[in-house]
C-alpha cells in the first residue's frame, strides 16, 4: 500500500470510528479492502494501521481466521437489561446498537452518552435510530440513574479478569455510580483479545460489571 | 451636497464600512448607525424616528422571517441531511461529480429555502466525505468556493431565495413569476459556466490521485453513517404543501386583490406551523432569526434617512446626466452595484441601490434594471469570502471539521483560498448580469 493511500484510509478510518465505533469501522474497512484488493490488501491495512488501531488489528486477524462479519448477538444484553426502564449506553458500536435497539421493549428509555475520543456528528449518529435513542451528556448522565436503570458499554476483548472499554466508561463508572444503577453491563463486541497495545481503550476489572455478555 | 445629506450619507457609509471591517461588532455598529441617522433627520426637520420606521419595508422582514421558519420545519424533517447524503452517494465519491452535484443541489435548495440554514446542514456532510476521500487544499478551496457561489446564484434565481430578490418582490418592483422567468435562466447559465470552467479549465481534482479503494471505502462509510437517516415524511409533507400553495398564490394572485406576497408568506407559513403545533410553537419562540431581522431593520432606517435627504435622487440624477446613452448608464450602474456589494455585502448594497434602480427603471425596461441589479448583487456577493454571510460561516465550519491533506497538514478555507474562485465567479456572473440586461433592453 502506498503512503498516500494509507494516509487517506487512516483519515477515513478515524471518521468511521468516531461515528460507527472501532469494531464496526474495522469490519467495514476490512471487508471493503478485501473486496477491492483481496487478502493482501487486508494484510497491508493491518501492517500499517493495526499498530495504531488495535481493534482493526484484531478484526483483521479474525478475518484471516475465516470470520466474515462481526459477532452480533444481542439476546444476552436484552436479558441483562430485563426489568430496566432506562438504558444508558456509554461508547458506540453502530452494528451492535442497531441490533439491540429494536429488541428492547418500546417503553424502555434509551440514551447514548455523547462522548468519544474521536470527533463525531452526534446528531447524525442519533438520527440513525429514528428518535428511539436520546443523546445524553457526561455532565448529566446521573439523571438516568435509578433502581430501574442499566448502564451498558462495549468491551473489546475480555480476558485475564479485565475488559478493554471506551475511556468514557471510566468517567461514569466510579464506585458512587455503581450503586445508582441496577445493572452495569459489558458487551464484548470483539470476542478476541487485542494483540497490540490497546490505544484508545482502557482496561477495567470485570468486577466493575454486574453482567458481562459475550465472551 | 447639503450638510444633512453629507451627515446622513456619512453615517450610512461609515456604518457599512465599519460593519464590514469589524463583522464581530456589526450589530452594534448598524444599530448605533440607525440611531444617528434618525437623529440627523430629526434635527434637519426631515422626519422623526417614527417616520423612518414607517418607511421600513416591513413586508420584506415578514417574508424573510416566515421563510426562515419554513426552512426550520424542513430542517426538522431531516431534508437537508438526506439530500446531502444522497448527493454524496450518487457522486460515487468521484471528486468531479461531487463538485457538480453539490453545486446543483445547493443551487436548487437556495432558491427555495434559507441558504444559510441549508449550508449549515449540507456542508458537514460534504466535509465528512472530503475527509473520507482525503483531498488537497486546491480541491477543497474550489469545491467549497463553487458551493458558496451556487448558493448565491440559487438565491438570486428565485424571488424567495435571498434578500435582494425578496426586496424586489416585497416592494412590488417585480411580480413573482416575472422575476422567476427572468432570473432563473441567466443564473442557471452562470452556474453551468462556472462549474464547467472549474471542471474543464481549472481542474481542481487533477492533483488528487485516482484511488478506487479510497472511493469505494468512502462510499461505504457514507452509507454506514447515514444507514437509517430517513426523511420524516410527516414533517416534510406540511411545509412542502404549504410552499407549493404559496408558490401558486405568488404566481396567480393579483397584488390588487390584497393577497400581497408577505400576506401569502404569513398565511402559508402559519398554516404549515399550525399543522405541527408543538414544533411550530417551539420554532416561533426560538428559531426566528432576530439578528438578521434587526440588522436589516437598522439598514432600512439608515437608507430611509439618506433617502429623505435626497441623496439617492441626486445620485440617480447624476447617473442620468452622465454623457452616455441610458444603456451605458445601466452598465455603469450594474458594475457599481457588483463592486459595492463585494465590499459592503448584499443587504446594504441592495437596500441603498434600489432607489437609484427605480429611477433608471423609468427610462429603461424595469425588468432589465431590477434583474440586472439582483444578478450584479449576486456577482458582488461571490467576489470575496466576506461579501456574503455564508462565507465566514463556511470558513468556521471547515475549520471545525479539521481536514488534513495526505501529509497531515491542516487544510484551510479562508479569504485567500476563496479569492481565485471569487474572481472567476464575479467575472462570469457580472458579465451574465450585464449581458442579460442588455439583451432585455434590446428586446424591450
Amino acid at each position: 500500500m502506498t503512503a498516500g493511500r494509507l494516509a487517506r484510509l487512516e483519515q477515513a478510518f478515524r471518521v468511521a470510528c468516531g461515528e460507527l465505533g472501532h469494531c464496526a469501522a474495522a469490519w467495514l474497512f476490512v471487508r471493503e479492502v478485501a473486496e477491492a484488493l483481496g487478502d493482501a490488501g487486508v494484510e497491508g491495512l493491518r501492517d500499517e494501521l493495526g499498530r495504531s488501531y488495535p481493534v482493526l488489528d484484531a478484526v483483521a486477524r479474525r478475518w484471516f481466521e475465516g470470520h466474515r462479519a462481526p459477532h452480533v448477538q444481542p439476546e444476552g444484553v436484552v436479558a441483562a437489561c430485563a426489568g430496566a426502564a432506562r438504558v444508558l449506553v456509554v461508547g458506540l458500536e453502530a452494528a451492535h446498537l442497531d441490533a439491540l435497539v429494536p429488541l428492547l421493549p418500546p417503553d424502555v428509555r434509551l440514551g447514548l452518552v455523547r462522548s468519544g475520543s474521536l470527533e463525531a456528528d452526534w446528531e447524525r449518529v442519533l438520527a440513525n435510530f429514528g428518535g428511539r435513542v436520546e443523546g445524553a451528556d457526561l455532565g448529566d448522565f446521573q439523571r438516568w440513574a435509578g433502581a430501574r436503570s442499566a448502564l451498558l458499554t462495549f468491551a473489546y476483548g475480555v480476558h485475564d479478569g479485565q475488559a478493554h472499554v471506551s475511556p468514557a466508561w471510566v468517567r461514569v463508572s466510579g464506585p458512587d455510580v455503581r450503586a445508582q444503577f441496577r445493572a452495569l453491563i459489558a458487551w464484548d463486541v470483539l470476542r478476541a483479545p487485542t494483540y497490540v497495545h490497546p490505544r484508545w481503550l482502557v482496561a477495567v476489572p470485570l468486577e466493575d460489571f454486574s453482567h458481562v455478555v459475550g465472551p | 451636497m447639503r450638510p444633512e445629506q453629507a451627515i446622513a450619507a456619512t453615517v450610512l457609509v461609515g456604518a457599512l464600512v465599519l460593519q464590514a471591517a469589524r463583522p464581530q461588532r456589526r450589530m452594534l455598529v448598524v444599530m448605533i448607525g440607525a440611531g444617528l441617522s434618525a437623529l440627523t433627520t430629526a434635527l434637519a426637520g426631515l422626519g422623526t424616528a417614527a417616520d423612518l420606521l414607517a418607511d421600513v419595508p416591513w413586508d420584506v422582514l415578514v417574508i424573510l422571517a416566515a421563510l426562515g421558519l419554513l426552512t426550520q420545519v424542513f430542517v426538522a424533517s431531516r431534508l437537508f441531511g438526506v439530500l446531502a447524503a444522497t448527493a454524496a452517494r450518487r457522486s460515487g465519491a468521484d471528486p468531479r461529480r461531487l463538485l457538480a452535484l453539490f453545486a446543483g443541489v445547493m443551487f436548487v435548495v437556495s432558491g427555495l429555502a434559507n441558504n444559510l440554514t441549508a449550508l449549515l446542514l449540507v456542508l458537514p456532510v460534504l466535509l465528512t466525505l472530503l475527509k473520507l476521500l482525503g483531498v488537497d487544499r486546491r480541491y477543497l478551496a474550489w469545491t467549497l468556493g463553487v458551493l458558496l457561489v451556487a448558493c448565491n446564484l440559487g438565491g438570486a434565481a428565485s424571488p424567495i431565495g435571498d434578500f435582494p430578490a425578496i426586496l424586489l418582490l416585497g416592494r412590488g418592483s417585480m411580480r413573482f413569476d416575472a422575476y422567476l422567468a427572468a432570473a432563473l435562466p441567466p443564473t442557471a447559465v452562470a452556474l453551468v459556466v462556472i462549474v464547467g470552467l472549474t471542471l474543464l479549465v481549472v481542474r481542481p481534482a487533477r492533483g488528487l490521485p485516482d484511488d478506487p479503494v479510497a472511493r469505494r471505502v468512502s462510499v461505504a462509510v457514507m452509507d454506514a453513517l447515514h444507514r437509517e437517516v430517513r426523511l420524516d415524511r410527516r414533517l416534510f409533507a406540511w411545509p412542502a404543501a404549504a410552499l407549493a400553495v404559496m408558490l401558486l398564490a405568488w404566481v396567480v394572485a393579483p397584488r390588487e386583490s390584497g393577497l400581497t406576497p408577505e400576506l401569502i408568506a404569513w398565511l402559508g407559513v402559519g398554516a404549515a406551523l399550525a399543522a405541527v403545533p408543538a414544533l411550530g410553537e417551539r420554532l416561533i419562540r426560538t428559531r426566528v432569526d432576530v439578528e438578521a431581522a434587526l440588522f436589516l431593520l437598522a439598514l432600512f432606517v439608515m437608507v430611509a434617512a439618506v433617502r429623505r435627504t435626497g441623496v439617492f435622487q441626486d445620485v440617480a440624477t447624476g447617473l442620468a446626466a452622465l454623457p452616455m446613452p441610458p444603456v451605458a448608464q445601466l452598465v455603469v450602474f450594474l458594475l457599481m452595484a457588483g463592486l459595492l456589494t463585494g465590499v459592503f455585502s448584499a443587504g446594504p448594497s441592495m437596500a441603498a441601490l434600489l432607489d437609484v434602480a427605480e429611477s433608471l427603471a423609468t427610462r429603461l425596461p424595469p425588468h432589465a434594471v431590477y434583474v440586472g441589479l439582483a444578478l450584479s448583487v449576486c456577482a458582488g456577493s461571490s467576489l470575496f469570502l466576506t461579501a456574503a454571510t455564508a462565507g465566514p460561516m463556511a470558513q468556521a465550519i471547515t475549520e471545525r471539521a479539521g481536514l488534513r491533506d495526505q501529509d497531515g497538514a491542516p487544510l484551510r478555507f479562508g479569504f485567500s483560498e476563496f479569492l481565485p474562485v471569487g474572481l472567476v465567479s464575479f467575472a462570469v456572473i457580472q458579465a451574465t448580469a450585464i449581458g442579460w440586461a442588455l439583451l432585455a433592453v434590446a428586446r424591450g
